[in-house]
């Protein structure tokens, strides 16, 4: 457990929010209202992404699915999507700069749970990538339904 | 003055500047500035040639909407210019829509398509503009004085790229038109830019496609009559099956009383079927003489995504075929758009249906005095209006495996108004009926993304972000009120919200009314029922394996 960011993110938890939400907003082409299903979607999993980051990453994986499952339909390429969690570095070290807490803490964000994020994040969105795949299969199916019947019969 | 009213200086400033309705990269540059890129998932396979020469339409070509030349006709622009003046004059009420527009924004966030992909021009009133813009220009006194200022442009192959993308994300669900102050309906400034870019060839195969099998075959699929018929027997046997029951569907039977029509998805489709083994299982219950025909045999028209007067010679075989049968009336499935057609330009276009009867439940004795213009009940109303009176023995608890909530299909709500009576039928075959928020269903339900002919496979990603907020929805209830069924009373909804759920909401299945409406009727001479019709097992009907086949 990174005691020193989670302490770091439990004192600054607001204010982390509000940047890494805005500059992901921002991911969207004319930034995304923070009051659509979008923003509402984003605002609740980057929240709990946040209040779980450095204690045990498997407990990010609902919020990150959620995040993922929207970012898999854009139209922008999967390297801008996921750039959102090299944000969230960007965020914390400029705040760790601000505050005294550079030193300790730089090393940790650059090697830990950060990167675990953006790796899951990747299965995640790939998975959803596949899921598209699979629906279009499905899709074509469901509308072959009756002929496929007799052809199997 | 009151003290609130704003300075003169400010609004100069404001007038000068004309702040932009865009942000980031592009907040210095007009909307019109926005680029229009086309790449795979956002945009529908065209017209194939050979589609487009068995209707007659123009240009027939191989082309797609990445590339850079679209292999637009010579005169193009005349033919777009020419189409708009003379569909003005035609319809007096475009010219409404085009003129009436203040600019005021209520439409603007109450678009799903805008929701979900979060574009300034899905916000209907920039959709429209883009329309608007080239229609000003066509007025040149005005255009020189307000040059800059009145917001005209010229029509350019950009402009048709960009209404090609926009008013291919807009499914014509009219939503933004409950909140419009000047009634604008935004969904028919849709249908008359899609009529005036099938008149240059740009187009959609998922549409035209369907057109043409509607047109030459009768149904979407081009299901020619003997396989049609066979389908639909195969449903009959699979009744039989699981109910014990032989419902006896007839087609072409001259001198029914009433003539079933349903989209063609009923009829090949999953999970549509089971919605047709529902109406089978209701029509048999009540002994109602319908009939089923192989001519007239799709309910769904995508004429009304197409032109006006496709719209109209595909719905003419309805009125054609009850003329031929000498039915009494005509009772129609769950569907959408088909409503929207047969509902709102059915009567003007074809009718009057002088050679029909003002419809009466045979049933009932009920009068639905309004279907006396279009001689056409829907099927819903025709179903409330029989558990109202008490004529069907229905069992809720059949369908206790279910959670349930609703979803208004856009042209049943508001394209006829109706909100109760499928609610009515729902309450009376479940027990776990739960509403989605109260500004995602009725005259504010959200479309299901794919409407208007977009639920082509290729427009995954599209339909994915336009379904967005009616997935919100769903999942508001599902976490809630542990809902596992979407119940709808649409072809297209039943097709399109499968994947919906499945990518946004994993664990929702989507249920036709009339399915649930065959899980609860009783039926005289039925075995022991323990399974639905989709051959799931029911909650408290598990016991007694005796009934096994």
């Amino acid at each position: 457990m990174d005691t020193t960011l989670v302490n770091f993110l439990a004192t600054n938890k607001k204010v982390i929010l509000k940047q890494w939400l805005d500059s992901s907003l921002d991911l969207f082409p004319e930034k995304m209202s923070s009051s659509t299903p979008v923003g509402e979607v984003f605002s609740a999993a980057l929240e709990e992404i946040l209040s779980v980051l450095g204690k045990n990453h498997t407990t990010c994986r609902a919020p990150l699915e959620n995040v993922t499952r929207i970012l898999a339909v854009q139209s922008f390429p999967p390297s801008k999507a996921l750039s959102m969690f090299l944000d969230l570095k960007i965020i914390l070290r400029q705040m760790m700069m601000k505050s005294n807490e550079a030193d300790i803490s730089r090393q940790e964000i650059d090697s830990s749970c950060i990167d675990q994020l953006l790796l899951d994040a990747f299965d995640s969105y790939m998975s959803h990538r596949e899921k598209i795949y699979q629906l279009k299969v499905e899709e074509g199916n469901r509308r072959m339904f009756m002929a496929l019947r007799r052809a199997e019969a | 003055m009151s003290k609130y009213v704003s300075k003169m200086s400010e609004l100069k400033i404001e007038l000068d500047k004309k702040p932009s309705v865009l942000k980031g990269n592009y907040s210095p540059q007009d909307w019109w500035d926005l680029p229009v890129e086309f790449h795979d998932g956002n945009w529908c396979f065209p017209g194939k040639p050979e589609v487009l020469q068995e209707l007659g339409f123009p240009n027939p070509r191989k082309w797609a909407a990445t590339d850079a030349d679209w292999q637009l006709p010579a005169d193009w622009k005349k033919t777009i210019s020419d189409g708009l003046q003379s569909r003005l004059k035609k319809y007096r009420s475009m010219k409404l829509f085009l003129d009436s527009c203040i600019r005021c924004g209520a439409c603007a966030d109450k678009c799903h398509f805008f929701l979900g992909t979060g574009d300034p021009k899905n916000m209907p009133v920039l959709r429209a503009e883009l329309l608007r813009s080239v229609y000003r220009n066509d007025f040149p006194l005005v255009e020189k004085i307000l040059k800059g200022f009145s917001g005209a442009r010229q029509l350019t192959p950009e402009v048709i790229k960009e209404w090609h993308m926009y008013f291919n994300q807009c499914t014509e669900c009219r939503r933004c038109s409950v909140f419009c102050p000047l009634g604008i309906d935004t969904a028919e400034i849709t249908m008359l830019v899609r009529e005036l870019l099938n008149l240059i060839g740009v187009n959609n195969n998922w549409i035209l496609a369907p057109v043409a099998n509607c047109n030459r075959t009768g149904n979407h699929l081009g299901i020619e009559p003997h396989t049609f018929v066979q389908n639909i027997e195969s449903l009959a046997d699979d009744v039989k099956e699981l109910t014990g029951v032989a419902v006896n569907p007839t087609f072409n039977r001259k001198g029914a009383e009433v003539l079933f029509i349903t989209p063609s998805g009923d009829v090949f489709g999953d999970p549509g079927v089971y919605t047709m083994m529902g109406y089978m299982l209701l029509f048999h219950h009540v002994g109602l003489d319908y009939t089923i025909s192989t001519y007239a045999s799709e309910g769904g028209n995508f004429g009304m995504f197409t032109s006006n007067d496709m719209m109209k010679k595909i719905n003419a075989k309805m009125y054609h075929e009850a003329e031929r049968l000498g039915v009494k009336w005509m009772l129609g499935g769950e569907c959408g758009h088909m409503w929207r057609v047969v509902n709102q330009y059915m009567s003007t276009m074809n009718g009057p249906a002088d050679f029909l009867e003002q419809p009466v439940s045979p049933i009932t004795g009920t009068r639905f005095s309004n279907a006396a213009a279009t001689k056409m009940v829907h099927i819903v109303e025709f179903t409330a209006d029989l558990i109202h009176h008490k004529k069907l023995k229905l069992d809720p608890k059949r369908n206790d495996h279910l959670r349930t909530t609703f979803h208004d299909s856009c042209n049943i709500a508001r394209g006829m108004g109706m909100f109760e009576e499928p609610r009515y039928v729902l309450n009376n075959v479940c027990n776990t009926f739960h509403e989605m928020p109260e500004n995602t269903i009725r005259e504010k339900t959200f479309c299901c993304g794919s409407g208007s002919g977009l639920n082509a496979e290729e427009y995954m990603e599209i339909r994915m972000k336009g379904g967005l907020p009616r997935a919100h929805a769903v999942k508001y209830v599902k976490e809630r009120h542990k809902v596992d069924s979407l119940v709808t009373i649409c072809a297209i909804d039943r097709a399109s919200l499968t994947p919906l759920m499945k990518y946004w909401n994993p664990g929702v299945a989507v249920y036709g009314l009339h399915e649930l409406v065959g899980n609860a009727l009783i039926m005289d001479g039925e075995k022991k029922r323990t399974t639905d019709l989709r051959e799931n097992t029911m909650a408290g009907f598990e016991d007694g394996g005796d009934d096994e086949e």
